[in-house]
Parts: structure tokens; sequence; C-alpha cells
């Protein structure tokens, strides 16, 4: 077993230069690397390392390409930024209240442990398995080497957390004594910026009050966080007077 | 909002690290919001080592453009999609070119049984090399692919410009899978290092 695993470990160069042909070894070596942190620390270092093997070979294309490939993407949809949901818990439990951990100085390494959420509530492998990839992708923001804590009151009463990594484009909210909602609605973040708005995902139904940690993600210098309700399960743009416009610092 | 925001010169002046890396991250988060400015800008960037890549993996002048077409179009449809978490912009788009000229070679080949070789003895890459305008990163990765040993350049250049398997690389250098595996590792945390990559 552990003469497999060394096996598949010695695969992270063939991996990062598209060698591995698919099949099973290339299955196997993916499974692999899902549950192997520093292979996929490996992988992406020697990916760099063939980036710069690919800027080693620039070469200008024939000039023609440039307004075939704008022309092209005018006539393209763009995919919608992936929506992270919570593994839904399926019965009652304690929330430790976190926020309170939050409001003194920034302790991220306390902050990551605090976040963990979901785990035990989760009844399935997968529900396990996103409510583990959600509480890593918001570890890795808490402990970005620049966040920034913000909190707000809402028109509507209540309080948002928003701890910012503004280098990865990335915000963890939550909320404390929001007004509940009626069925049927829900709270949707917005990122307001001045060309556009889009949803910055859903709030999680409150619990005592407070909503878990939900990571949004595509923040761009000079976006506004806004908060609205919406129709479940959500919109397209907001339908209603933001009940929180939070300009958020560079 | 400052007039000059919907100024494509916009994107140009912001400061940039090598490759100007953190300035793609944002570019890309625009143009994940569909800022067809930031697309041109981004294009401008990456095209040339995109084409050369592609080029130097399939030959085929017209294959080549084709594909980078299709990696470039990709690029703008998922760009939502591109995490800087998980590694720079110009490294996300590097791979999916690499991994789409690569897919080309293996449809190709499956589909008509050429051996991408014939292509080898048509084109020699050269011609290609020559016709690349000198930059820091060829001679940096020069060097360093210099300070491999021997079968270490030889399999990874095998594998990343030639297009082959690792299978197909030990086949050709005649040398043991579990060997070629290690060598290609090797050769890459030596390459890594002496790159200076994090």
């Amino acid at each position: 077993m552990r003469l497999l695993r060394h096996d598949l470990h010695s695969l992270t160069g063939a991996y990062a230069l598209d060698a591995l042909e698919g099949g099973a070894e290339f299955e196997r070596f993916t499974r692999h690397l899902s549950r192997c942190p520093s292979c996929a620390s490996e992988v992406r270092g020697f990916r760099e390392v063939a980036t710069s093997l690919a800027f080693a070979t620039a070469t200008d294309p024939p000039p023609e390409l440039r307004a075939q490939v704008l022309t092209a993407a005018t006539g393209v949809r763009q995919l919608p930024p992936e929506v992270k949901t919570h593994a839904q818990p399926r019965r009652a439990r304690v929330w430790v209240p976190w926020v309170p951990w939050l409001s003194g100085a920034i302790a991220t390494a306390g902050i990551a442990v605090a976040v963990v959420f979901g785990l035990a509530q989760a009844h399935t492998q997968q529900e396990l398995n996103q409510a583990r990839a959600q509480n890593q992708a918001i570890a890795l923001v808490l402990s970005a080497p620049q966040v920034k804590l913000l909190t707000h009151t809402t028109t509507a009463g209540g309080v948002a957390t928003v701890v910012l990594a503004a280098d990865l484009h990335k915000l963890v909210v939550t909320t404390s004594g929001l007004p509940a909602l009626p069925a049927g609605k829900v709270y949707q973040l917005w990122f307001i910026g001045p060309k556009n708005i889009v949803s910055a995902g859903l709030l999680p139904s409150a619990t005592s009050g407070q909503t878990a940690p939900v990571l949004a993600s595509g923040l761009v210098h000079g976006d506004k966080l806004g908060l609205t309700v919406e129709p479940a399960p959500g919109s397209t743009q907001p339908t209603t007077t933001p009940i929180l416009d939070l300009a958020l610092p560079a | 909002m400052n007039p000059s925001d919907s100024d494509a010169s916009r994107f140009r002046s912001a400061p940039t690290d090598r490759r100007g890396e953190r300035d793609l991250d944002d570019l890309l988060v625009h143009v994940a919001r569909g800022d067809q400015e930031a697309f041109e800008a981004v294009y401008d960037r990456l095209v040339g080592p995109v084409y050369g890549v592609i080029r130097r993996v399939l030959r085929d002048p017209s294959q080549s453009e084709e594909v980078a077409q299709e990696v470039l179009l990709e690029v703008w449809r998922t760009a939502a999609r591109f995490d800087p978490a998980m590694g720079g912009a110009a490294t996300w788009v590097m791979t999916i070119a690499h991994r789409r000229a690569i897919d080309r070679i293996r449809s190709t080949t499956a589909a008509t049984g050429r051996e991408h070789k014939i292509a080898e003895v048509e084109t020699p890459h050269d011609e290609v090399a020559e016709a690349v305008e000198a930059s820091l990163d060829r001679e940096r990765v020069r060097r360093c692919l210099a300070g491999l040993t021997d079968i270490q350049r030889e399999s990874i250049t095998l594998a990343y410009y030639g297009g082959h398997s690792y299978r197909q690389v030990a086949g050709l250098l005649n040398v043991t899978l579990g060997a070629i595996k290690t060598r290609i590792r090797d050769g890459l945390i030596r390459m890594r290092d002496c790159l200076g990559v994090s």
C-alpha cells in the first residue's frame, strides 16, 4: 500500500506536463491528488515551470486571429461563477456562536478553526466532501496575508460581518440578528460595481439568528457589497432596495 | 465613476510583476464579467505563448491557429472559474492551452492511426524556434534546461513540447516506466528551483 502511494506520488511530474494518458491510472492519480495537499502543491509548482516552458516558445500568431477571436467571443455565453452551497444540515444542532470570535483582533488561525462547521452534520459522503471543500475555501480566505474585517448594521436590523481578502477577489460573510424571512424569500448578496451588479450568492438560513459563513468570489476593485431580500431561489439582478450597501476598501 | 475607467488604456498602466501575473489575475476577474476590453488585454498579453506552445506541440500552423482560438474562447467562457488562490492566471491559461494541444494530438492519432512523429519531419521545430524573438523567458528556460541531466531534459521536452505521454517517452528513451516518472519529476524539481518558482 505504501509502495502504491509512493508510486502515485511520483506521477506528479507526468501529470503536470499532461503526460498521463486518460484511463485507470489517470483516475487513480486525480483521486489521490484531491486527498494529497502536498501533491497538489507540487503539481502547482510544476505547472508554473510548464508555464515558463510555454513562454519560452512565444510566437506571434497570424494577425487575423485577433479579430477572429474577439468577434467569436461576442457570440459565446460565459459560464456563471460556481455557487458554492453548504452541506445542508438535517438535524437540529447547537451552533457555536462564532461571530464574537471575530470582533477582536484577527487571529487568523483561530478563525480558521472556528469556521469548521457542517462536518458533523453531513450525512452522506458527498455532503461531507462539500462541507470540507467549503471549509477549506473559507479557511484559505481567512488565512490570506491581507484580510480586513468589516462589520456593519443593516437598515433592517442585525449585523453583517465581512472578512475581505481583496487580493484573492473573495470575501466571507456572516450575519447575526437579521429579521427572519417569510417562506419563499431569501437574503442575497451582491457585488455592486460601477459598471454592473453581479450576484455574490445567497445567505444560508439562520440558526439561532446567525448565518453560517458564506464565501463569495469574483470581487473586483471598486465593488460594494450589497444585501437584498429576493424571492427564492434568488434573482439575477436585485429587485428590492439593499438593506446593506457596504463600501469595500482596496 | 472615473471617466477613464471606460478607456481600454486603464488595463495597461497597472503595475506588473514577472509576466504581470497579479495584473492578469485582475484582468481575468473583469473578463468573467463580460468585459471585452479586459479580454482584449488578456489576448494581447497571452496569445504569443498560447499560440507558441500549441504550435510547438502540433507543428501544423493552421491546426495550431484553430486550437489557439478554441483555447482563448475557453478562457473567455470559463473565466469565472479561474481561482487566483490555485495559481496565477498565466498558468491557468497555459494549462488549458497545452491540454487542448495534447487532446488534439491524441484524438488525431486515435482517429487516423497516424503517428505524431510524421509531422515532426515535415516541420522541424528549429524553424519555429528561430522565428521566435529572443526573450528573457527563453534564455532562462534554456539555461535551466541545460542544468538537467540529459535524460531529465529529454524526458521533459519530449513530454511537454513533443506532446508524448510518459509511456511513450519511456519507449522513445528506452527506459523503464518507473525511471521515467522519477526523471520527469526530479527534472521538474530542479527546473522549479532554477527558475525560482515559489
